[in-house]
């Protein structure tokens, strides 16, 4: 019994990365939002890239929506943490053209899926 | 040259000895003792063991896991003693013993790490060194050489061979011994492991040594081609690099090569073997021990005829062109211009026909392909009689006694074939029986070399009908054996009186058999044939040509058999195989498939043993594994098989016949009474029984694999050779 209890206590009561409750997450989460929203005409700017602040806002938001099934705090934090590092290597042009035009992915072929395009493609 | 082996010489009983490396439960010696005679005790290094009396010093270390250095011994060669390396020091003895040829007495203290024999196996290093060249850099044994080995765990650090008077080690002149095995006879040390395999497991008395001492030589006396179905184990068993494999000669080292399991198709035995490749390339072949099948062994066609696998290959999709040649094209055109064909075909005029090589995978897939567009008909290029219960029971068509237990038949009748060359490792089992177990053996058929003693009936059918009466004096001695076996060709099936050979034969072999031993058996040539009928494919073309097909699949089947001749005129013709060979140029479409070391695949034995093999290098070019080009095909087609991967179709394989998932088991079949009371017709017409392959120059070329390849093309030079010189 007593140990049920150290194990929920522990479940309960992990060490947070930076938020407490849901609510800091998602402040967190609108902050970051913001401040990839307002720094996108500077990134089209700067890197000179071929692509519209319209369309880069819609990737925004894509990649955003990508993890909007994340429901454990600690990893919103950590997700956080990782869009600020991306935002910071923008701002500070420690990225170059190709590494901000990677979110587009224009040169990934997607692998075969079924079995006569992966007979076609020579892929098991 | 021959010598009792050790086995034999000295009678070890019981069949549950301690299996060792060294120590082999030996099929001649199998007759148990009716008392078991009392155990002797010795000491290995002071290690007490218990063992038969006769027993080498050699064997009774290995059971306590010593293994004693040796050049000369072999465990399934007789045993020599001549190159001392195997010296071991016994207590109380006054030299050092030969550890390969001493039986043990009782209580001997046998040292093999004293300061004794360490100075024993120093001295015979040395001596060998002596005339031994240094030229493992230049070496093909290198790397995996005896020599090398045991004179860095045996040998001294320093040698007293300091050549004062500039003359030089002993040289021999090279030997020019065919087109398979390289001789540099400077390398030789004379452990005589290739003679005694020559004359004891080959047959062939060709090797033997000249001149005494220092002169000592091994060679063929007089200059001639060592030229035998099982040459190429002299290489393996060579401990040095005096004999060398002359097509793989300053190839690759072996530890840049990666080994790969595999099964050996190129005859029905289903040898086991070892697939050398770097690069993506087939560089040699190997044998892989298995007691059951090849013991350690492997024939020339499978271990040489590799490099056929480089030539003549199928590297893209072709499709016929209007003005007849075939044209390369993509997988997708010539997915959808045979899919048409499939589709435009009525209804049971599609029929698929496999070859020798085909793997069941491959015959399963389309197998299902056909069943679900509306066909029945898939059958197999070799025939078997179909009437009776044919190819339903398996009794019928198996080596029913197993490769392993015919060493233990006493009295053999062969029928209308050639071991020698249509299953060399068959046929070292029945000599081995021959030379240890005193087998008697009578050949109905072409009076053929067969490497040992055998009656000789005649090559009549009639002597079939003689030998089932009675009136023939061999039956006799047939029904008076404790384990008779009659080994049919399967040269003998395709013939109109197929039928009732195999009737006239089997009833005859039911009267013969004993409990728990069936006296009749199969011997077939094709890698696929036994596969093909355990999942139910029809023996024979006669039935896929009578329909009058519109589509005809060749699965691999290159054997000549089926020719544009014999099909109708608008009938279209899709060849899925390896090779560019017979099958290729009748077809209008062409889908290149994977070889035998390119996929994993199951093949059945003639003893009805599934194995597999293991994909060691990527198909060429645009080739692909055989049953997925089935599954493409499928989808093209409408009727999409229900397997993507080969695990889900080995499943369809195993609701099929579960044995054939169950890797190198051997299953039991039973039937074999109920398969003579269905068998009706019994007329055999009094023709002359003939076999394809009878001399050696027939052996080497039989499957598109080895008709592709140079070394078997030279072979069959060297022995025309051979021949015309006629000494």
């Amino acid at each position: 019994m007593a140990g049920r209890e150290a194990v929920r206590k522990t479940v309960q009561q992990v060490r947070p990365i930076l938020s407490i409750d849901r609510d800091e997450a998602r402040k967190r989460v609108l902050n970051l939002y913001k401040a990839w929203y307002r720094q996108i005409p500077y990134i089209v700017m700067d890197y000179d890239i071929p692509m519209s602040v319209e369309q880069c806002r819609e990737k925004l938001r894509e990649e955003f929506m990508k993890h909007s099934n994340v429901s454990d705090i600690r990893v919103i934090d950590m997700l956080v943490i990782k869009g600020q590092m991306e935002l910071k290597e923008s701002v500070e042009i420690w990225k170059q053209k190709g590494h901000i035009m990677r979110y587009w992915k224009e040169t990934v072929e997607p692998k075969p899926t079924d079995f006569l395009s992966k007979f076609l493609n020579n892929q098991n | 040259m021959f010598r009792v082996p050790l086995a034999k010489a000295i009678s070890l009983g019981s069949p549950k000895r301690v299996a060792n490396i060294a120590v082999r439960a030996s099929a001649s010696a199998a007759s148990t003792p009716a008392k078991a005679p009392e155990r002797i005790e010795v000491f290995v290094d002071d290690i007490p063991v218990q063992v038969l009396p006769g027993t080498t010093v050699l064997q009774a270390a290995a059971m306590v896991g010593v293994e004693i250095p040796r050049f000369c011994y072999h465990e399934r060669l007789a045993v020599a003693g001549n190159c001392r390396m195997c010296l071991v020091e016994v207590e109380k003895s006054p030299k050092p013993v030969a550890a390969c040829a001493m039986p043990v007495m009782k209580g001997w203290r046998i040292k093999t790490n004293s300061d004794l024999t360490k100075k024993a196996r120093e001295g015979v290093m040395e001596f060998l060194l002596m005339n031994h060249p240094l030229d493992c850099p230049i070496c093909d044994q290198g790397g995996e050489c005896d020599l090398q080995d045991q004179a860095m765990a045996f040998g001294s650090d320093r040698s007293r061979f300091t050549d004062i008077n500039f003359t030089g080690k002993r040289a021999v002149e090279d030997k020019d011994i065919g087109p398979l095995v390289k001789t540099i006879m400077t390398r030789c040390i004379h452990c005589t492991r290739c003679i005694r395999f020559a004359s004891e497991i080959a047959g062939v008395d060709d090797l033997g040594t000249t001149g005494r001492g220092n002169d000592m030589q091994v060679g063929t006396y007089v200059e001639k081609l060592f030229l035998t179905e099982l040459s190429g184990n002299v290489i393996d068993l060579c401990p040095v690099g005096a004999l060398t494999n002359k097509p793989y000669s300053f190839v690759a080292r072996p530890w840049e090569i990666r080994k790969i399991d595999s099964i050996d198709v190129m005859d029905a035995i289903g040898s086991n073997i070892i697939v050398s490749t770097r690069t993506g390339e087939v560089l040699r072949i190997l044998p892989r021990e298995n007691e059951e099948v090849n013991e350690e062994w492997l024939a020339d066609k499978g271990r040489f005829a590799c490099d056929g696998l480089k030539r003549q290959r199928l590297i893209a999709p072709m499709l016929r062109t209007p003005s007849g040649e075939l044209q390369a094209v993509e997988w997708e055109s010539t997915l959808i211009a045979v899919a048409k064909a499939v589709r435009k075909a009525p209804k049971g005029s599609v029929v698929a026909i496999a070859g020798s090589m085909a793997d069941v995978e491959a015959m399963v897939a389309t197998k299902d392909l056909l069943n679900r567009i509306g066909s029945e008909i898939v059958c197999t290029e070799q025939s078997l009689p179909t009437q009776g219960s044919g190819s339903d029971l398996r009794s019928n068509y198996l080596l029913n006694s197993s490769i392993q237990a015919l060493e233990e038949a006493d009295v053999v009748l062969l029928v209308g074939t050639n071991p020698r060359y249509e299953a060399p490792l068959l046929n070292t089992r029945l000599r081995k029986s021959y030379v240890h177990n005193e087998l008697e053996l009578a050949l109905i058929g072409p009076k053929v070399d067969l490497s040992y003693k055998y009656q000789h009936l005649g090559d009549g059918a009639e002597l079939i009908n003689q030998i089932s009466t009675g009136t023939h004096p061999f039956a006799q001695k047939l029904k008076n054996a404790k384990k008779p076996a009659i080994i049919l060709g399967s040269e003998m099936l395709a013939r109109p009186d197929g039928a009732g050979i195999l009737a006239t034969l089997q009833s005859f072999a039911n009267k013969i058999s004993k409990p728990e031993w069936n006296a009749f058996n199969v011997l077939h040539q094709n890698a696929s044939q036994v596969g093909a009928l355990d999942v139910g494919y029809r023996p024979g073309v006669e039935t896929a040509l009578k329909a009058q097909p519109k589509v005809v699949f060749l699965l691999g089947a290159d054997a000549g058999i089926v020719t544009r001749e014999k099909l109708p005129k608008d009938c279209f013709v899709v060849y899925i195989g390896h090779h560019g060979d017979a099958g290729a140029t009748i077809a209008d479409a062409v889908l290149p498939g994977a070889a035998y070391t390119e996929k994993q695949a199951t093949y059945v034995n003639t003893e009805g043993r599934s194995q597999q093999t293991l994909c060691a290098v990527n198909p060429p070019g645009l080739a692909r594994e055989d049953w997925k080009i089935i599954r493409a095909l499928s989808e093209v087609v409408g009727e999409p098989l229900p397997y993507d991967t080969l695990d889900e179709l080995r499943e369809r394989v195993e609701d099929i016949a579960p044995h054939l998932v169950q890797h190198g088991k051997l299953e039991t079949n039973s039937f074999a009474t109920l398969a003579e009371q269905l068998a009706k017709d019994k007329k055999i017409d009094n023709s002359k029984i003939t076999v394809r392959q009878q001399t050696l120059k027939d052996y080497f070329m039989t499957d598109p694999i080895s008709r592709a390849s140079p070394t078997m093309a030279k072979c069959i030079a060297a022995v025309k050779k051979q021949e015309a010189k006629a000494h």
